[in-house]
Formats: structure tokens, C-alpha cells, sequence
């Protein structure tokens, strides 16, 4: 459709930037991750960021953004932004900091982690995740220079689906960016938010487009968002169950033989063994777990079995369950079995463009197996490290290493933009082992929930203050690269992180392997490919665009065989068919055919709680506004979410004399939060749903923080983290469900 | 009049985003507790039949602008040349019948109590961010005769109402 109105446009161009006095200086927006940032047109008025509007030159976000990066300016100029270099003065916890240089801070840095490498040995250094986003490549290519495997992932997002589909169809991103909604009959968004997540990144609207030209669109979530809003058929499935439901589908389309023969007899490995196994797997079976009638999951199987083509959008739901690798590998056989694997409409194998690939950061021909055998807690066994990010132990236990000692303690933490008070489960624990840790040192640009316990702060530039990276895709699958241009000089004394990690790296003595701390020269080691220099790339403002390869589908010969990037390099899969049996599972260990595993605490698992905790509590991963544990202080996105919620199905809330926005206690086996209750038609009527990251204050609009613990607003001290149950064994998933009560708060709380 | 500006909204399209909301707020660095465009939402029916719809609204620079006509003060114009209603906001005396008189809720009012809502853009010398920056392309802006043109593949019309609002919407 047309968006020009050309008299309009006309005059957009003739009140020109002179007019307004502004300057426009194009860049990249950072504030989510994993995918490539959204070009940014940012207007710069005598030396301040005055406007933002997206790029149109972008093949990411053609000229559209999203609310947060609208906002990014009151983020930018926040007064809770961290201005210079901290090291504590109090207790652990306390919170007292005292100014010192960034060269002063490197060097407390330096000193202890040198100390620690001669008394501990180097893998007493953890780094935590953060969104991914380049700057992880750095640390972890610091991490490999100091000689610690570990590189402590968070398992919130993405790796755990990217793993089971690696392991069964040898292509990791098949369920995240692999639906080809462009020729499809049907759409299935399982568990994901393409609303909340990647808004202007062109899912959405591909979404959008295809329902217009007639596909349908399935949405299976605990409750109506917005998407769901917009589907044909919204299954408002309990939270935690999506394999259960996966599992039942499978039963119906292998028994009404709904599945595609020549396909599976081709191109799978052990469809005959997933026969038998999948009989108990019945819909009637699946009814109460997944709280779906069995008609309705029939409904659904059919409706997916049936579709001439279909795809599914596989989202977060799978990574934040201890079913996490059986479900998405349930998903996985789903899509190989019904005939949708790389075919057009289905979930596809996407192509490479033309784009030559960056050298990479890390460092990964330097991996051993001593290294990997070193791993505090990994974050999936051995036998299947390294993954497509390296080798990694579990967040969560590299924190919980500090408290119990085993296999050894972590003696030096860095989280680098991520809080693991409000982002990992357990937070009682991770306070503990926060105050119990020998050294910890926290990397953000604005102040955060872990902060109280760091022994040095290290502020860092936003995404305005640098003029570095360049942005790329990560593992190559796009076709646009630009250069970061500097928006506004840095508000104080800092640099960026990757300048951080390049001046650690000098300090340690590693300065052969940082590019002798010369930012420059690392940027153009990584364009060599491109033959050219950061220069010369900055001299296309908007960045380059290269030519997608045009789309080639069943390409099974090509990825089946594709290479893992374990150390022995084996392929993913030893037969180069889709393992719907997997014999690499069963080698070391692991269910060789999906299974159902019930989370810690539910209806079916755990029925002698609901008398006490009768409600499913789940938290969503994103919310329009807020991302994880930031973005809580802006003013303009925190109005539009002033308090933190619970969504609660009005007929629930009022038998419990609950009103609309009361705020209620919400009480867990493991601990309670406070928070308000707002009445919400779309969801079970059995099931809460609530959101994390709240801490955070917001002082212009004198909306108060939260405490951590008990009493605060952070769902994360309401979650199971028995080390039986609350994992799953293969991925390292922990579960985001749990049973509750809810009451209204002042009564008895 | 020699032409009409206003704005296109496709509710089926619309998904809450708040990308308009914020674009404006951001766009002309509105104080807080003020929004010039919202997006509200309406629940139906019962569990599990349940429908959400959704609402971009914002001022609709009516044709009839029932503000304009009861303003003491002479503050809201409408101006011929495009049709665009603009404040004034030296000669409103915040009295606030405009919000009385508005059909839907638009005129806002911040610390200082003077009126202040959408003025396209205009202000900015640029084509209004909320339409612009929308990611599901629900939101578009226009001359009338534009928007009724507008090759979308659906039935479009004006909204009705007894001040003539200034929006295409699908029907």
C-alpha cells in the first residue's frame, strides 16, 4: 500500500534539518538481542539526541521500530545511568561504592583475576550471559584467552530449541526463523510472542500478509495476547505442557496416517520405533496435563496433519521447561513427519546471501577437551559441547558452584548487561551465593539489581556513544551490514564493551590476542573477508546490502549432513536423516524418542498441593515495554505498565474477592511476591500469568523499586530449583511453572 | 476546503504494539501522564470465547470538529488548507469544554491545564511518526481522497459520526 502523501512528503523535506538545527547521523539500535539491531535515523541537536525514527534503508526494520526504541532517548539520558567506574566501600550488599578511573578499575580487575588463576587455576572465572548480542563474542574470547570454559549461558532463550532441532533436524534455527509464512496454508505461533518480540523485524507482518492472502493462523498460549487476538483458533493450553500436547499430536497424525510416507520412509530415521512409542500418547491421555479437551487437540493435529502446507513459529515456551529437549524435539518430528521440513510453506532451511561472513571473535579452534572437561556446570553434557555458541556451563550453576563447591567454586563472576537477582530461577540462592562469592563485578550502562553486591562497576557506552561495532548477522544468515556511527559523546567516564574486554585483555597480559587494544584493528581483522577496513565501511552510511541467494527447498543432501560443532566435528546426525529415534541420545544416556516430563509442580504432577496452591503460575517472556530486567525507569514505557501484574481470569479473582487492579499476595511452595491483579477475560480461568524483571523504579514518576526477595515483585523466588526436578537433564532448562494462591494483599499479608 | 489530511486504521491489522504511543510521546517529548494517541482495547464474550479487539486513537481532525465549535476562546482551529485542527495554546484558557464536547476522549491536558493533543505532525515538519513507525502497517496517513483510493484489497469507508471524523477504516 502506499504510504506517501506527497504533499506531506514534500514538506517533511522542505523543513529541512537547518530549520531545526538538528543533525541526522544514521547507526543501530542494541537494546534486544539475539537478532541483528534495527537501523536508526537519530537526530542530534547541539550535541543531544533529540528524535529518533527508524531507517527505511534497513532490510531489517524498513523504517518501522517499536516502543522501547522510540524510548531509547529518556533510556539514553537516564538519571539512573552509570557515569563512571565504581569499587565497593561497604559490605557485600550494601551498596557503597567510591568513584575511581576506568584505568583504576581495570587494574582491581586484573589484580584479583590474576591472583586467582595462580591460587584457583582459571576456570575459577565464570562470565554470565547477557542478551546475546556481538559483545559476547569478546568475553568469550576472553575466556578462552584466560583458560575458563566458562562461559555461564543463561538457558532463558533460544539455545534450548536451537539444540533440539540441531540434534534432530540439523538445522538450529528451523523453529525460531524458519517459517516460510509467504507460501504456507497454515501458521502455527507455539509458545512465541512475535507481537512483543522483534516487532518491526518483519515476522509480524509477514504474519500479518499471509492471514490476508487466506492462510490460517493457529495461536497456542495460556493466554490471549495479542496475536492470539488475531487467530482463527487461539488453544489456551497450561502453561509448561506444550510437549504433552506435541506428543498427542503426534499420536493422531501417525495413527489417522495423516503423516507424509514418502518423506519419512526417505528422509527419517526410526519412524517405526516412534509407532509403538507413541500410543500412550493419546489425546484423552494428553487432556488433563494440557487442560485441552481431547477434541480440540484432535482438532488441532488434523488441522496441522491436513494443511497442504504448514509451518510453526517455536517460541521461548520450549526453553523455560525441564521437558525443554523432548518438546522441541516432538516439534521437530511434527514438522519432518507431516512433510513440512524445507518445503515451500513449511518450516525451511533458510539460504545465505551473497554476504561474505566476518571473521569470528571467539576462539574456537583453541577448544580441547580438557578445557570442556574443566566446565563448572555444563550446560549440556559433554558428550554434545561445543554448541553454536562455544562451550558453556549453566548460568544457574556457576552461581550455585559459590554455595555448594562442587565440582569447585566459581571464585570471580562478571555479568556483562544481564542481573541474575531477577533473571535466573532462585533468587533466594543467588543472593546468597552473590554475598558468599569472592569477587563480582557488574558491566551495564545503567544501574542494576545486582549492583548492591559487586565489588566493581564498570559503566559502559550505549549504542549512541561508540562508534563501534559493525553489525552483521550472527552465523551469517542476512544480507545487510553497517558500520555504528557515534550519536552523542559518552556522558561520562566510560568506553564500550568491547572497548572493556580489549583493554582487560591488555592489562592480563593477553594482549597479543586484543588486538593490543587497538579497536580499530580488531574491527578490520574481522572484515577481512569483506576486504575492506571499518573506514571504508563507514563510508556507506546506511550500511551495504548484498544479494539473497535465491531460495532452494529440499535441500536434504545439503543440511542432514551438516557438521556439529563438537570438537570431533561428527555430523548432528550419524545416519544424515531427521533422528526421530536418536541414536546419539541413546549412546549417552538420554531418551532416544521424546517423552513427557511434568514440570516440578502442576495439577497432574503434584495434585497434593492444589489444595493449598490450587492455581498454574507462569510468567511471559517480554512484554511490550520492558525488556527482562531494564527498561523499568523509562517514563514513557513505564506508564503504559506503571505496576507490576498478574493477569488473573475475573471469575477467578472474584471468588476470591479480588477486585480489578487490587493488589494481591501471589504465594508459592517456594516463596511470595506482591503484586497487582488485573482482570483479564483471555486467559484460564486456572492459571495466572505474571511477568519478570521488576525491581526497578522509575523516579520521574515516582514509582517505587521492589524488593528482591519476598514481598518484592520478582517472580523468579516463586520457582522450583530442586536439583532433581527442576532441570532438564540434556539442555539444562529450568521450568517457569509453579503452583500458587493468590489473595488480596493487607488482609493477612 | 481544499483538501482533508487524516488517518487510516485497519483494526484487523492492529496489535497493540504501542509503537504509535510511543512514537508520539517520544516524537514531540510529551510529559508524562499525557498521551496524544492510545491504544485501547475492548473484551468480548466469554472464556474461551473470547474476542480482543483493538483501538489506535488519537485526535481525528474532524471535519466537524465539535471542539472548535463550543471553544470559548477561539484555541482550536481548523485549517483550511489541509484541514489539520490545531491548537492555540496561547489563547486556551483550559477550560476543557473540548473534552466534554469530543466524542472520543481526545483532548488532553498536562501540568500546565492548557489543551494539547495531535497535530499530525506538523510541528515537526514531518509525516506523523505514529503512522510512519507502524510495524503492522495498521496505522496510515493522508489526504481522504488518497486513503479511499488506497489500493488494499479491502472494502474501506469513512468512519462515521456526527463530527465527520477524518479517518478510512475497513469495514
Amino acid at each position: 500500500m502506499s504510504r506517501k502523501s506527497d504533499d506531506l512528503e514534500k514538506a517533511a523535506k522542505s523543513a529541512n534539518v537547518k530549520k531545526f538545527g538538528e543533525r541526522m547521523i544514521p547507526t543501530f539500535c542494541s537494546l534486544c538481542g539475539p537478532m541483528m539491531g534495527c537501523g536508526l535515523n537519530c537526530y542530534v541537536k547541539d550535541g543531544k539526541l533529540v528524535r529518533i525514527e527508524g531507517m527505511k534503508e534497513s532490510p531489517i526494520n524498513n523504517g518501522k521500530l517499536c516502543p522501547k526504541a522510540y524510548a531509547s532517548a529518556q533510556w539514553l539520558y537516564s538519571p539512573q545511568r552509570l557515569k563512571y567506574p565504581l569499587k565497593r566501600v561497604g559490605e557485600k550488599g550494601e551498596g557503597k561504592f567510591e568513584r575511581v578511573t576506568w584505568d583504576e578499575a581495570l587494574d582491581i580487575i586484573a589484580g584479583k583475576l590474576r591472583e586467582q588463576k595462580e591460587k584457583y587455576g582459571p576456570e575459577s572465572l565464570a562470565i554470565l550471559s547477557p542478551q546475546a548480542r556481538t559483545y559476547k563474542s569478546y568475553f568469550i574470547r576472553f575466556l578462552t584467552a584466560h583458560g575458563s570454559p566458562n562461559y555461564g549461558h543463561s538457558g532463558i532463550c533460544a539455545i534450548q530449541r536451537a539444540f533440539g532441532f540441531a540434534y534432530t533436524m540439523a538445522a538450529p534455527m528451523l523453529g525460531m526463523h524458519g517459517s516460510d509464512y509467504e507460501h504456507t496454508d497454515l501458521i502455527v505461533v507455539w509458545g512465541a510472542n512475535p507481537v512483543y518480540s522483534g516487532t518491526p523485524m518483519g515476522t509480524l507482518k509477514r504474519i500479518l500478509d499471509a492471514r490476508e492472502r487466506g492462510a490460517k493462523l493457529i495461536v497456542i498460549k495460556p493466554e490471549m495476547q495479542p496475536d492470539a487476538a488475531k487467530a482463527d483458533m487461539w488453544v489456551p493450553i497450561r502453561p509448561g505442557t506444550d510437549g504433552a500436547l506435541a506428543l498427542a499430536m503426534i499420536n493422531v497424525i501417525v495413527n489417522e496416517h495423516l503423516y507424509d510416507v514418502a518423506f519419512t520412509s526417505r528422509w527419517c530415521y526410526g519412524f517405526d520405533k516412534l509407532v509403538p512409542h507413541i500410543q500412550k500418547y493419546t489425546p484423552k491421555w494428553a487432556e488433563p496435563i494440557t487442560g485441552l479437551p481431547a477434541d480440540k487437540i484432535e482438532e488441532v493435529a488434523r488441522l496441522y496433519g491436513k494443511a497442504k502446507a504448514a509451518c510453526i513459529l517455536a517460541g521461548n515456551a520450549f526453553d523455560q521447561t525441564v521437558d525443554s529437549n523432548n518438546a522441541v524435539r516432538a516439534v521437530g518430528i511434527l514438522i519432518a513427519i507431516t512433510g513440512n521440513l524445507d518445503r515451500p510453506g513449511g518450516n525451511i532451511v533458510s539460504m545465505e546471501s551473497t554476504m561474505p561472513i566476518p571473521k569470528p571473535v571467539n576462539l574456537p579452534k583453541r577448544y580441547t577437551q580438557d578445557l570442556l572437561d574443566k566446565l563448572v556446570g555444563p550446560e549440556m553434557p559433554g558428550c554434545f559441547q561445543p554448541f553454536i555458541e562455544g562451550i558453556s556451563s549453566a548460568y544457574y550453576r556457576c552461581l550455585d558452584s559459590v554455595l555448594t563447591g562442587e565440582p569447585y567454586p566459581i571464585k570471580t563472576i562478571i555479568a556483562p548487561g544481564t542481573q541474575p537477582t531477577v533473571i535466573t530461577r532462585g533468587s533466594k540462592r543467588i543472593v546468597e551465593a552473590l554475598k558468599k562469592l569472592e569477587f563480582f563485578v557488574v558491566i551495564d550502562v545503567m544501574q542494576t539489581s545486582s549492583m548492591p553486591w559487586a565489588d566493581v562497576v564498570i559503566p559502559v557506552t550505549t549504542m549512541y556513544e561508540c562508534d563501534h561495532p559493525f553489525e552483521a548477522p550472527m552465523g551469517g544468515a542476512g544480507n545487510w551490514i553497517m558500520a555504528r556511527n557515534k550519536v552523542i559523546e559518552p556522558l561520562g567516564d566510560y568506553k564500550s564493551d568491547y572497548e572493556f574486554w580489549l583493554d582487560l585483555g591488555v592489562k592480563m597480559g593477553y594482549g597479543e590476542d586484543f588486538w593490543q587494544g587497538n579497536i580499530e584493528e580488531c574491527m578490520n581483522y574481522q572484515l577481512e573477508n569483506f576486504g575492506m577496513t571499518m573506514d571504508e565501511l563507514r563510508a556507506h552510511p546506511t550500511g551495504i546490502i548484498y544479494e539473497p541467494k535465491p531460495m532452494v527447498y529440499e535441500k536434504y543432501d545439503e543440511f542432514l549432513t551438516a557438521p556439529s560443532p563438537r570438537l570431533s566435528g561428527a555430523p548432528y546426525l550419524p545416519q544424515g536423516k531427521v533422528a526421530i529415534y536418536n541414536t546419539s541420545f541413546e549412546e549417552n544416556g538420554f531418551n532416544p524418542l521424546p517423552e513427557w516430563v511434568a514440570p516440578p509442580e502442576s495439577p497432574t504432577s503434584t495434585p497434593e498441593l492444589l489444595a493449598k496452591y490450587p492455581l498454574v503460575f507462569f510468567d511471559t517472556h517480554t512484554s511490550e515495554v520492558y525488556n527482562h530486567g531494564w527498561l523499568h525507569n523509562v517514563p514513557c514505557l513505564r506508564e503504559i505498565q506503571p505496576e507490576p501484574w498478574i493477569h488473573i481470569h475475573p471469575d477467578t479473582a472474584k471468588a476470591r474477592g479480588i477486585g480489578d487492579g487490587d493488589w494481591v499476595i501471589v504465594e508459592s511452595p517456594h516463596g511470595w511476591i506482591k503484586v497487582k491483579a488485573l482482570y483479564f477475560p483471555g486467559i484460564r480461568p486456572d492459571t495466572i500469568m505474571s511477568l519478570h524483571g521488576w525491581w526497578q523504579g522509575c523516579d520521574e514518576l515516582g514509582l517505587p523499586g521492589y524488593p528482591l526477595l519476598d514481598g518484592g515483585a520478582n517472580v523468579n523466588i516463586l520457582y522450583s530449583t530442586d536439583p532433581d526436578k527442576a532441570f532438564d537433564p540434556v539442555v539444562t532448562a529450568m521450568p517457569k511453572q509453579t503452583l500458587v494462591e493468590v489473595r488480596k494483599a493487607g488482609t493477612n499479608g | 476546503m481544499s483538501k482533508q489530511y487524516g488517518f487510516y486504521y485497519d483494526a484487523s491489522r492492529c496489535i497493540q504494539c504501542r509503537t504509535c504511543e510511543v512514537a508520539c510521546k517520544s516524537t514531540h517529548d510529551i510529559e508524562p501522564g499525557v498521551k496524544w494517541r492510545r491504544v485501547i482495547e475492548i473484551w468480548s464474550g466469554e472464556y474461551p470465547n473470547v474476542t480482543r479487539t483493538f483501538f489506535s486513537l488519537a485526535c481525528m481532525h474532524c471535519e466537524k470538529p465539535a471542539c472548535a465549535a463550543v471553544c470559548p476562546t477561539g484555541a482550536i482551529i481548523k485549517r483550511v488548507e489541509d484541514g489539520i485542527v490545531v491548537v492555540d495554546r496561547d489563547k486556551c484558557n483550559g477550560c476543557q469544554d473540548c473534552f466534554s464536547a469530543c466524542p472520543y476522549g481526545v483532548p488532553q491536558f498536562g501540568v500546565d491545564g492548557i489543551l494539547q493533543k495531535c497535530d499530525f505532525c506538523i510541528e515537526t515538519g514531518r509525516e506523523p511518526a505514529c503512522a510512519v513507525s507502524c510495524p503492522a502497517e495498521a496505522l496510515n496517513f493522508g489526504t481522504l481522497d488518497e486513503l479511499l483510493e488506497m489500493k488494499t484489497g479491502k472494502t474501506t469507508r469513512r468512519m462515521g459520526g456526527t463530527t465527520e471524523p477524518s479517518i478510512v477504516i475497513v469495514s
